[in-house]
C-alpha cells in the first residue's frame, strides 16, 4: 500500500490542496497547468473504459439489465487493473463480470465525468465539492492513480528507482503526476477525515 | 415439544443460507495510499476511524484482509462496491483458506 508521508516528492508544490470550509465544503485552487493535466487525464480514463464497448447492440434488453458479453478479463494490463476478477475462480469471475463490468465501468466513468465537468466549468481554477462530489474525484483521483501506477510499474520499481529516474526518461514525468495526485488524494482525505474543524468556518 | 416462532424463523432462515458465509478480502495494493483505504473502509462500511485503520494495517502488513462477512449477494455488492473505488477486492466462501 502507498504511504505518502513516505513517498513524497520533491514536485510537490506549495500550495494547500484541498482544505475543509464549514462542514461539508472542500475548496482548493487549481493553476491553469494543473487544471489541463487533471482534465486530460479525466478523458483518458473515460476514453479508455468507453474503449472497451459493450457487445450487447443487439440485445437491447441485455444492455438495459446491465448483462455485457464481456466474461473475460480486459487484455489491457491497465482495464484489468480498473476492472478486476471479483473471483479467484475463473467460471465465477466470468459470470459476475458479464453481469457487473458494464455498471463497474459506467460509475468510474461517472466519477472521472464529474471531476472533468467541474474542471472545466471552473476557468480560474478555484475547486469546491461537496462530501458526496469529494468521493467522486477521490475514485476518479485513484482510478488515474492506479493507471499510471500500472505504466510505471510501481508492483515492481522501488520508490527510490522511480525517485531516481534520469531527467530525459519520458517516465519521469508520469511520476511526477503521480506523485502529484497522490499528494492532492492526501491532502482532500485529511479534509474529509478531520472531525475537529467542523465547527471552523 | 411446540417450537418457538423464532425458532422455526431460524430455521428458515437457515436453510437459505445452507451455505457457509461468505467473506470479502481485500488485496495489498501498491498504489492505494494507506489513508484512502482507510476512508473507503469507514465510508463503504460505516466503520469507526479505529477499526478502519486496523483492517488497513492488515492489509497492509500481511498483504491481505476479511473486511466483511455475510451471505454470496452481499459480498458480491460489497465486492462491486470496493471496485468502484479501485480496491482489489474478491470473494470467496468463508471456510476456503485464506
Amino acid at each position: 500500500m502507498g504511504n505518502f508521508a513516505t513517498r513524497r516528492s520533491s514536485t510537490v508544490s506549495e500550495q494547500a490542496g484541498f482544505t475543509r470550509h464549514g462542514d461539508n465544503a472542500f475548496i482548493a485552487q487549481f493553476s491553469e497547468s494543473e487544471r489541463e493535466v487533471l482534465i486530460n487525464l479525466a478523458g483518458q480514463i473515460i476514453e479508455l473504459l468507453s474503449e472497451r464497448a459493450d457487445h450487447s447492440d443487439d440485445d437491447p434488453l441485455a444492455a438495459m439489465v446491465g448483462i455485457t458479453s464481456h466474461d473475460s478479463p480486459p487484455d489491457d494490463e491497465v482495464l484489468l487493473r480498473l476492472l478486476p476478477n471479483a473471483y479467484a475462480d475463473g467460471v465465477d469471475a466470468a459470470e459476475f463480470r458479464r453481469y457487473t463490468e458494464s455498471v463497474l465501468r459506467n460509475k468510474k466513468k461517472a466519477h472521472a465525468m464529474s471531476m472533468r465537468v467541474l474542471l472545466k466549468s471552473a476557468s480560474d481554477g478555484g475547486i469546491e465539492v461537496d462530501h458526496e462530489n469529494a468521493n467522486a474525484w477521490l475514485g476518479a483521483i485513484n482510478d488515474i492513480r492506479l493507471a499510471l501506477g500500472v505504466r510505471l510499474n510501481v508492483e515492481e520499481r522501488t520508490h527510490d528507482e522511480l525517485e531516481l529516474l534520469a531527467p530525459d526518461d519520458p517516465l519521469r514525468g508520469v511520476y511526477a503526476v503521480y506523485s502529484w495526485l497522490g499528494w492532492l488524494q492526501e491532502s482532500l482525505l485529511q479534509a474529509l477525515m478531520d472531525d475537529s474543524s467542523n465547527e471552523v468556518n | 415439544m411446540v417450537k418457538t416462532k423464532s425458532k422455526i424463523e431460524e430455521e428458515i432462515q437457515a436453510i437459505f443460507n445452507s451455505d457457509k458465509p461468505w467473506v470479502t478480502i481485500v488485496w495489498d495494493d501498491p498504489v492505494n495510499l494507506m489513508t484512502y483505504v482507510t476512508y473507503v473502509f469507514m465510508e463503504l462500511f460505516g466503520y469507526p476511524k479505529e477499526r478502519a485503520t486496523e483492517l488497513m494495517l492488515k492489509v497492509h502488513n500481511e498483504g491481505k484482509a476479511i473486511v466483511s462477512t455475510g451471505s454470496r449477494e452481499e459480498m458480491e455488492h460489497d465486492v462491486a462496491r470496493l471496485h468502484e473505488f479501485g480496491l482489489w477486492a474478491t470473494l470467496q466462501r468463508g471456510d476456503q483458506a485464506l
